[in-house]
């Protein structure tokens, strides 16, 4: 009976020590951030270099967009974390529930070093960029990929992937090249409904695209930049392609600040940090990512690769940057439209 | 005595909190860009009548059934040499068989199934992988070891008499299956087959990675509107109608089975 009522009390006191949050440091900063590559790098290049400057130590709370999005809003008014890293147009859902801090740009000097495109707005400010691009297999594919409307090639059916949890990409480029844009998407959809058939698979996350590239079963993608060259890292012979007709889609990672933070001091300190040439630098070979400090330096490598933008003419001519508000509201309607003709069977 | 419940009871309330949270974000307003819902509507009911959304469900129910189907009878005669075996040894290897796949977590194991059915270790006459076939596939292979542990254990409660009863009195060995085993059999068959429908209706990662955003089961409509596409009333909205609709088919069936059983 009493080691009943024991294991009872253990097993009680183990559920509620899985439901509270662990103990924060109370001087830490909190980031938010995704898991995996993103905390690594942020924790090893900027959060480490952030530590060593001034003296706060940095505690991350990992998860996917859409959970800490979840986690934010519920927390809202006394927020458990202090920095939030997130996309841009994702940014806007936050900035639109009364989430996020104005951000104080005299604290912030080093935003006078990065690409205009990169101050997203009063709010957040890009910490890094890619672009969504054409990312293939050649030694699946026979013949070569050079540009967008290569995609509609017959020869293609059945072997092209990609996401159907964001579907931005293609929608806006389909518009582009049907003289419209990511406002006026509807007349892309007719050049859209065609290439149904050439999609072997939708992906729902950045590990199912690079599964698909790897086995073979979605050998032509519209992929994440990043992801395409962390393939070739580990020995995936991919090709990533720079349209010559449209560019690449540019996604922007931002960062911000939690309203009702304790450590909004920290948080700009480390925002500034973290878009200081030396960090860009080390961000970049980290991630092989795009800088957004204009002065930060690039290895000749990834140099006029996709994604990567190392002045500001390269901003505006290689890549194609979405209004972050449009692509907001027009996310559900893109994805409803996407699912009944374009996924459906 | 009804201290003992007080746990059960704080469970249940819990659960009753979050489900009348769940309604409420149901009927209200979508705004699209905007994490704020609007005012008290039924819009969202409506927008999830739409036929690509009821196409899901039907596909979540066409597929439920089949997988509940095939599993029984895949699962049937390894649960009966399970039982009936007066080898020690088999009787372990079947076991070992039985419960390794537990022992892998369902995400391994399905993408053990994304490199079988991609022809990447078989080739296939049909396509496989990203299909409703391979859904199934993954889907019956998940459901097949609870479904031989239950059967194994309502056959094992079967006395061996009635059968040699049976045999004894000229009875052909499929007749004694027939007559005899099956009928004593169907309480495991109807609580197995409950518990397979019942968990393949909210099947979730099978059909994502297996389905290749091709295949939609409820679940993974819930979790685009939720979560792709920040339509939190609108997958409230489908989650509550998948919900009726779950608990309305288990209660048909439940019923339907309560009359065979002996």
């Amino acid at each position: 009976m009493r080691s009943g009522i024991v294991v009872t009390v253990v097993g009680a006191l183990l559920a509620v020590s899985l439901l509270v949050p662990p103990a924060r440091a109370q001087n830490s900063l909190v980031v938010s951030v995704w898991g995996g590559n993103w905390k690594d790098t942020v924790e090893k290049v900027v959060g480490k270099a952030f530590t060593a400057k001034t003296g706060i130590p940095v505690e991350y709370e990992v998860g996917g967009t859409i959970d800490r999005l979840a986690k934010a809003r519920v927390a809202k008014g006394n927020p458990l974390v202090d920095l939030n890293f997130t996309t841009t147009h994702v940014a806007r859902l936050y900035i639109s529930d009364g989430l996020y801090e104005k951000l104080d740009m005299a604290k912030l000097p080093n935003t006078k070093e990065i690409a205009r495109e990169a101050l997203r707005s009063d709010f957040h400010v890009g910490s890094w960029a890619y672009v969504y691009t054409i990312v293939y297999r050649p030694d699946l594919v026979k013949e070569d990929i050079t540009k967008w409307a290569d995609l509609w090639k017959p020869s293609l059916k059945g072997k092209i992937a990609m996401p159907d949890f964001d579907p931005s990409h293609i929608i806006t480029i389909a518009a582009l090249m049907e003289g419209g844009n990511e406002v006026n998407w509807q007349k892309g959809e007719g050049r859209l409904k065609q290439l149904k058939d050439s999609v072997a698979a939708f992906y729902s996350t950045d590990a199912q695209s690079q599964d698909l590239m790897k086995t073979g079963q979605g050998p032509v993608q519209v992929m994440l930049s990043v992801n395409a060259y962390h393939l070739q890292e580990q020995g995936v012979p991919v090709k990533v392609v720079q349209p010559t007709d449209f560019p690449g889609v540019v996604g922007i990672d931002t960062m911000a600040i939690m309203a009702g933070t304790k450590k909004a001091e920290a948080a700009h300190q480390f925002i500034n940090l973290a878009l200081s040439k030396e960090i860009q630098t080390e961000l970049v070979k980290a991630l092989r990512a795009g800088p957004v400090n204009l002065g930060a330096t690039v290895p000749a490598s990834l140099r006029g690769q996709p994604g990567i933008f190392v002045s500001a003419a390269e901003w505006t001519e290689r890549g194609y940057i979405m209004n972050d508000e449009a692509r907001a509201k027009n996310l559900p309607a893109w994805r409803e439209w996407f699912t009944a003709n374009i996924v459906k069977k | 005595m009804k201290l003992l419940l007080l746990p059960a009871a704080a469970v249940l309330a819990v659960f009753a909190a979050a489900l009348a949270s769940l309604f409420r974000w149901s009927l209200l307003e979508f705004i699209p860009g905007s994490l704020q819902a609007g005012s008290l509507t039924l819009a969202n009911f409506r927008a999830v009548l739409a036929a690509q959304y009821l196409g899901a469900i039907r596909d979540t129910v066409v597929l439920s059934a089949l997988t509940t189907v095939l599993t029984l009878l895949g699962a049937y005669p390894v649960a009966y040499v399970l039982a009936r075996t007066p080898s020690r040894r088999v009787r372990s290897a079947l076991l070992v068989l039985t419960l390794a796949p537990f022992f892998t977590g369902a995400i391994v194991r399905t993408y053990a199934w994304v490199l079988v059915l991609g022809n990447t270790v078989v080739t296939w006459p049909v396509p496989m992988l990203f299909t409703e076939r391979g859904v199934l596939v993954g889907l019956v292979h998940f459901s097949m070891p609870t479904m031989i542990l239950i059967l194994a254990a309502a056959i094992s409660h079967i006395d061996p008499v009635y059968e040699r009863a049976a045999a004894s009195l000229g009875a052909s060995p499929a007749r004694v299956f027939r007559r005899v085993t099956l009928p004593l059999s169907l309480p495991g068959i109807v609580s197995g087959a409950l518990i397979v429908f019942a968990w393949t209706l909210s099947a979730f990662p099978t059909p994502e990675l297996l389905g290749g955003g091709k295949v939609k089961m409820i679940a993974n409509v819930v979790k685009d509107l939720g979560l792709d596409s920040f339509n939190w009333p609108g997958a409230a909205a489908f989650a509550m109608l998948a919900l009726a609709l779950t608990l309305a088919l288990l209660t048909a069936v439940g019923r339907v089975a309560a009359g065979r059983t002996p």
